[in-house]
């Protein structure tokens, strides 16, 4: 059962992470704008965290997919999300009208006090997603059953891929 | 007492037979963690580099691919230097509550600005290019330029109300550059003079970089409505009417 869960978590943190990289891929310089938007980072540092912010969401989304390195995917991802639940909170507090990027759009929402508690609690829930899969990252249809069969039995007493039930 | 011997020694070779696949399993996934993190990573090194070529940001301008008969370098400030009110703008040509907020001031502020009442400082930015499937948002910034610069701040202006009147809707494909050239020639700018400079998008990188620049000086999003210095936050209905009172 937690492995099926797990499979749901991956798809919904992948397939976010997947979506939210592409749609940014194409326009670097929004990105950079983006991650000045928050007023958090050095000058000196947020063209380069714009530039990597898409490259790293798809790579993170497809291997969270395919089921590759679950548990570091599981862990980054989360990390992230911290960062982004920290990031727009600060935001908030400080008054700023920002849209999160989050999807690539740069204009300002026309409600940001809603939007801003609609980016943290959808980030809320992926990070949970995350955290399931940090815990238990052994899913069903995951690359990582292929390539680490033998992955030890897990603390919980579940069972690995060989014996698994359904 | 043979006997326990023997079965000790068994458990032991059990065990140090079972040590040795543990040993061998975990060699043999450091090497597959090892090969997939390294392909991982020059995929994602590949992604990063083709990312970040693309990003041309403030990349320097040469004098030929930087607009004329602006005010500082990103900006141009029209009115009477006695007019005691300034109202800042910052717009892009293909966001919509910008064509909305010009329906509602545009033609109060141009008489204010003919009265002497008020100075407008236009900050033009194009981040909605995608928003059209032929960057519309900047080659109508580009045009903007062009007509600034061959035909002066009072064409500049006229183009400005035009492009906004006319504005392509959200995911179309803009207009052609003939009708770019149609409305800078209706502005009161030279055909044979602009012609050149928008089939040319001869401005990009200046627009480019003067979308960055409204980044840097903290402003997120158009219309961004500043009056007397004041920024009249996000709701472009109050600031178009706080834009409306200062008028009367």
């Amino acid at each position: 059962m937690k492995q099926w869960v797990g499979l749901l978590a991956r798809l919904i943190v992948g397939g976010v992470d997947l979506l939210a990289g592409l749609s940014k891929f194409s326009d670097p310089a929004g990105n950079v704008r983006a991650v000045r938007a928050f007023r958090i980072l050095p000058e000196s540092i947020v063209p380069t965290v714009g530039h990597a912010l898409p490259t790293i969401e798809i790579m993170i989304g497809i291997l969270l997919i395919v089921g590759l390195f679950t548990r570091a995917m599981g862990l980054v991802s989360g990390l992230f999300y911290i960062a982004f639940i920290i990031g727009i909170s600060s935001a908030w507090a400080r008054g700023l009208e920002i849209n999160c990027g989050c999807f690539g759009n740069g204009g300002v929402p026309a409600d940001p006090q809603r939007q801003y508690a609609i980016d943290i609690a959808r980030d809320i829930g992926l990070l949970l997603c995350s955290v399931w899969l940090v815990i238990w990252p052994r899913t069903k249809f995951a690359l990582d059953n292929l390539l680490f069969p033998s992955y030890e039995r897990l603390p919980d007493g579940e069972q690995g891929p060989s014996t698994v039930q359904n | 007492m043979a006997n326990k011997a023997r079965q000790q020694s068994k458990t032991e070779r059990a065990q140090a037979l079972m040590q040795e696949q543990k040993r061998k399993e975990r060699t043999r996934n450091l090497l597959v963690v090892g090969a997939v993190v390294v392909a991982v990573l020059i995929i994602a090194v590949a992604m990063y580099v083709v990312s970040s070529n693309k990003d041309t940001t403030g990349k320097a301008v040469g004098s030929s691919g930087t607009p004329s008969n602006l005010t500082g370098d990103y900006n141009v400030l029209i009115g009477k230097s006695s007019a005691p009110d300034t109202v800042k703008l910052y717009e892009d040509f293909q966001c919509p509550i910008c064509k909305e907020f010009e329906a509602a001031t545009g033609p109060q502020l141009q008489a204010a600005i003919a009265d002497g009442k008020v100075k407008v400082d236009y900050h033009m930015v194009a981040f909605l290019d995608r928003a059209s499937t032929t960057n519309y948002s900047s080659r109508a910034l580009n045009a903007a330029m062009a007509v600034l610069s061959t035909a002066g701040p009072d064409a500049f202006l006229k183009f400005h109300s035009i492009a906004y009147a006319n504005q392509p809707t959200e995911g179309s494909a803009g207009v052609p550059d003939s009708t770019l050239i149609q409305w800078a020639v209706q502005a009161g700018a030279d055909e044979s003079a602009v012609t050149p400079l928008i089939n040319g998008n001869v401005y990009h990188q200046w627009v480019v970089n003067a979308t960055d620049q409204m980044s840097k000086d903290g402003v997120n999003g158009t219309p961004t409505v500043f009056i007397n210095g004041q920024n009249q936050g996000t709701n472009p209905q109050t600031a178009a009417n706080n834009v409306l009172a200062l008028l009367k």
